[in-house]
């Protein structure tokens, strides 16, 4: 068994340094997309998020599904966003934010994608108008008032794939990010995210 | 080629003047006030959103129920004429509404909410003068804090409106099992929803007679089924008739409002059990402002015998009671006109 396993690593390796090898190939630019789409949760919250992706690891995986070979690809992409959201029924709910992490992306041969964005080091800062700050008898205005909090996110999404487009994809997210500390907790947010990826190094 | 940016030129300076009509606002206009504040006190920032007609300075701080309630909960038929007349401010209150902040939930108490409240009065005088007026209204859980703010310091304040307020949260276990059980034989010899009242005499009488907390939460729970029932068989008017809850639905993101109330309510109900330990009916002497107390003859949730008893122990000289006979727990929404005309009248009497 032991034995079995590490062939079987062996061949992961083997077929993932292959794989690596055409994608170390190709310039920074060619593994970089950018992203801009809406950010929010129509009702409450409406903003853009701008972001970028760098492909870090790519390989192809083939499964055979009722008699029929079907390869599909797995990225692994470094991952950053910055956006902005507010409500604009208040003024009451507004705020930048910006995450970091890593993205697992599977794209079948459709270039239809499915991909789940883990980001660990996120950053949610609230917005807020006028503000008066009391310190005992003392009223002072605040200036630039607004809240920071430890956000970080997780989505899950679907996706297309456009290859060779400089519109090289689109993609549907659904985002969960908790704000800690967020009065006497941790605030869950929910949000929405649509919008479309673009690599300038493709011509079409 | 110059025809094309004439139409640049143009479609940006339509574009910035739709931008400028949209981005009007009240803001500085006294007779009609449209603005949102914050007050930050002691790791909170909490909302104010002060509309209406403040040409003479004269603001009513409305205190929401709950504990976690929304300010804006208030706005509808009633409070459109108080506005038309005085400036109103609606309140988000600490862990309420869309507040925010970073404390703990050991660092939250009823005096700190109190010292809030008073936080966002020296704001408002900072704001709009010195000369500026206050009267404090609350209803329900806004009962409990506006009394608490009362006996902390009254003097900034021309009069307090209390609104089917909770004064003695923990004599409503008592209140409950009474009213309940009054409310169903009298409703039973009228031949009204008889399986639904005879159901309510059997989970009255299933109850510890000595108060706790679980079972002061399945009367209170009960108590809007009550009214529900009562609104049906025609006891009560329709209290969505004059509310505007629809308009606020867009205002307060509601998974963040409610995520909200959960927290403060478990904190303050459950972890502090302020239901169980408060009582200011003793207190009450202690306040002299000029008060009307104001409540639905049919509420269940915070029985009249409340309002009844605070207006018998108040200190004030100037005390009214106005017992609404077509309400329960909401009278400012169940008879908006009866409820502005009272309050302005006490306001305008006061002032």
């Amino acid at each position: 068994m032991k034995k079995l396993l590490l062939a079987f690593m062996a061949l992961f390796t083997f077929t993932l340094s292959a794989q690596y090898e055409s994608l170390s190939s190709s310039s920074f630019w060619d593994k970089t997309e950018f992203k801009i789409g809406y950010s929010g949760t129509i009702f409450w919250s409406n903003g853009l998020t701008v972001g970028a992706e760098y492909v870090w690891k790519e390989y192809d995986k083939t499964k055979e599904r009722r008699g029929t070979e079907r390869t599909n690809t797995h990225q692994f992409l470094f991952n950053g966003n910055l956006g902005f959201a507010t409500n604009f029924a208040s003024k009451t709910d507004t705020g930048a934010f910006t995450n970091f992490g890593i993205t697992w992306r599977r794209t079948n041969k459709k270039g239809k994608q499915f991909s789940i964005e883990i980001n660990p080091l996120g950053y949610y800062r609230s917005f807020l108008p006028e503000t008066f700050e009391v310190n005992g008898d003392n009223v002072d205005k605040v200036f630039l008032p607004g809240r920071g909090y430890y956000a970080p996110s997780l989505s899950i999404g679907i996706g297309r794939q456009r290859k060779g487009k400089v519109r090289s994809g689109s993609y549907f997210n659904i985002n969960y990010s908790p704000r800690f500390n967020y009065n006497a907790g941790t605030l869950p947010t929910f949000s929405l995210q649509y919008g479309f990826r673009f690599n300038f190094k493709n011509k079409k | 080629m110059k025809n094309k940016y004439r139409l640049l030129i143009k479609s940006t300076l339509v574009l910035i003047s739709i931008l400028s009509l949209v981005s009007c606002s009240n803001e500085g206009n006294l007779n009609d006030l449209n603005e949102t504040i914050f007050v930050r006190h002691k790791n909170a920032d909490m909302p104010a959103y002060i509309k209406g007609n403040a040409s003479e300075k004269v603001f009513l701080i409305t205190l929401h129920g709950g504990p976690g309630g929304f300010g804006l909960g208030f706005v509808g038929t009633a409070f459109s004429k108080i506005e038309e007349n005085y400036g109103v401010v609606y309140f988000d209150q600490r862990g309420s509404g869309l507040s925010q902040g970073s404390y703990s939930n050991e660092d939250i108490s009823l005096d700190l909410m109190v010292e809030d409240v008073l936080a966002l009065v020296k704001v408002m005088k900072l704001k709009f003068g010195n000369d500026s007026r206050f009267f404090l209204l609350g209803h329900s859980w806004g009962g409990t804090l506006g009394t608490a703010t009362l006996l902390k310091d009254q003097s900034d304040f021309s009069g307090w409106i209390e609104v089917d307020g909770a004064n003695n949260p923990s004599g409503l276990y008592d209140q409950y099992i009474e009213t309940f059980t009054s409310t169903a034989n009298t409703q039973i010899a009228l031949g009204n929803s008889l399986e639904f009242w005879e159901w309510v005499l059997t989970s009255v009488a299933e109850v510890d007679p000595v108060s706790n907390k679980d079972d002061f939460f399945k009367l209170n729970s009960m108590s809007f089924e009550l009214e529900a029932t009562l609104q049906k068989d025609n006891f009560l008017n329709n209290p969505d008739n004059g509310s505007e809850s629809d308009g606020i639905i867009f205002q307060y993101n509601l998974l963040t409002a409610f995520w909200n109330l959960s927290q403060i309510q478990y904190i303050l109900v459950d972890e502090q059990c302020l239901f169980q330990t408060l009582d200011f009916t003793n207190q009450l002497p202690e306040i002299t402002v000029p008060s009307l107390f104001i409540s639905g003859e049919y509420d269940m949730v915070v029985p009249a015998v409340s309002a009844q008893r605070a207006f018998d122990n108040i200190g004030s000289d100037i005390k009214e009671l106005r017992i609404f006979e077509r309400s329960g727990h909401s009278p400012i929404a169940s008879e908006p006109e009866r409820f502005a005309e009272e309050v302005l009248r006490f306001m305008n009497e006061n002032k």
